[in-house]
């Protein structure tokens, strides 16, 4: 049975990440709406499935999982093989490889995350819900991003990528956040340092991303 | 060459998963304290390991490491055949243990953190705590406390019958609450106040009771060579 995503059809969000891992690891899926406007991401059905009731989740051949980050960890080390892409994480027997991308992951789980996120919902988030933006606050968390990101610039002038060497999962954890910021004239993602931005053009000029950008989240069968 | 861990002597944070999972697997270690309230951390020595200037960081015979979460990970799977096993190879379990982690990030620890800074952190350093903030925090922890009665009750532990990291990294700061006077973790009511104690609670004074971890709390990080 082909697998299914469940989630938002945007180039936006968590759903995005597991998008793009299934563009990269050419698997195929049906992608399944959940109208989040409509709180059919709240149901009594829908939380049979993920019981906080967030997006995204997969169904594979019966087996659930949630949480973006999880989801795509399960796809890269089941579809390791060479016909679908690139690896996106080292096999666990490489026990150094894989722990230096699990501490890119956990730098952008712990670092990246919350400070981007606090930019997200003051920029763009409260407009939706008809509150000003605190443009006195945004600079702050602004200033508090580009703190991050010039780590990352020390971080990615003695390594390719996020993860390591290898682009991986842990530098398409950033598409869920990171390309938004530009649509609101933020640029820190290019303008912090040398090294991130020539990361940041590499993960989002990758045709994964451009294709969702261009066409959102669709079923590939 | 034994391995190095540069922490401070508590059983919090990201160092206290570390040790503890350093005790479950007995993996011998030496402890390098790192006085933060100098800044030890933020030398530019310390800043050569960890950029963000943080700890715990380990040193494994030359292969520098840090971030809490990974640092478990790489032991769990480093040394996956001895001591208590926390980390599944199979693909199904692994991703249920992953997904349980990730949960612990997104919705465990934003509150619990919130709680913590008031209850234990402004104390620490001479401030006044501000209650308003503590009750948001218990009522935001709280829903999400509903959710893990839910998943408690098909499963012993979060990702399955068995202790896992998953289960572990809960144990970076939820601790602290109690010592604070917040013990939401083991008085947990639950929605359906007939049902006591709660699965949540039961899992919390099972974990909170594993041996290593009381050894950790009562003594403190010490290296075992």
């Amino acid at each position: 049975m082909v697998l299914k995503l469940y989630g938002t059809p945007y180039a936006f969000g968590a759903t995005a990440v597991v998008a793009m891992v299934l563009l990269e690891k050419h698997i195929p899926f049906e992608f399944v709406l959940v109208d989040l406007k409509t709180g059919a991401h709240k149901t009594r059905e829908f939380r049979e499935r993920h019981p906080f009731g967030n997006v995204p989740c997969i169904e594979d051949d019966g087996f659930i999982v949630y949480e973006s980050r999880a989801i795509a960890r399960y796809l890269a080390d089941k579809y390791a093989d060479q016909d679908h892409g690139p690896r996106l994480i080292p096999v666990p027997t490489k026990v150094q490889e894989r722990a230096v991308f699990e501490q890119g992951a956990s730098v952008e789980n712990v670092n990246f995350f919350p400070s981007v996120l606090k930019v997200i919902q003051e920029k763009f988030e409260k407009p939706l819900h008809g509150e000003t933006t605190d443009e006195v606050a945004l600079a702050g968390y602004i200033a508090e991003l580009s703190k991050v990101l010039s780590v990352y610039d020390d971080i990615l002038s003695k390594q390719r990528f996020m993860g390591g060497d290898e682009f991986s999962l842990v530098d398409i954890f950033h598409v869920g956040t990171g390309p938004g910021l530009a649509l609101g004239g933020i640029d820190v993602m290019i303008s912090t340092g040398p090294n991130v931005a020539r990361w940041w053009n590499d993960v989002i000029s990758r045709p994964s991303w451009v294709k969702l950008q261009a066409e959102g989240i669709k079923s590939s069968v | 060459m034994v391995l190095k861990l540069y922490a401070g002597t508590i059983a919090s944070g990201g160092s206290g998963i570390v040790a503890l999972v350093l005790a479950e697997k007995q993996i011998p270690f030496e402890l390098v304290l790192t006085d933060l309230a100098t800044g030890e951390h933020k030398t530019p020595e310390f800043l050569a390991m960890h950029p963000f200037g943080q700890i715990p960081v380990i040193d494994d015979d030359g292969f520098v490491l840090y971030e809490g979460r990974a640092i478990c990970r790489y032991l769990a799977e480093k040394y996956s055949d001895q001591g208590t096993p926390l980390y599944p190879k199979g693909l199904k379990e692994r991703a249920l243990v992953e997904q349980a982690i990730s949960v612990e990030s997104a919705n465990f620890w934003p509150p619990v953190i919130q709680i913590a800074r008031e209850v234990i952190g402004k104390p620490m350093r001479g401030l006044d705590k501000d209650q308003s903030i503590i009750d948001a925090g218990i009522v935001d922890l709280t829903a999400k406390l509903d959710v893990y009665e839910v998943i408690l009750g098909k499963t012993k532990y979060l990702a399955g019958d068995e202790f896992t990291l998953a289960d572990l990294i809960h144990l970076m700061a939820a601790h602290r609450l109690a010592d604070g006077g917040v013990d939401i973790m083991s008085t947990y009511p639950g929605p359906n106040v007939h049902r006591f104690p709660t699965c949540v609670s039961s899992w919390w004074n099972d974990i909170s009771t594993r041996p290593a971890w009381v050894k950790l709390r009562a003594e403190g990080i010490k290296g075992i060579i």
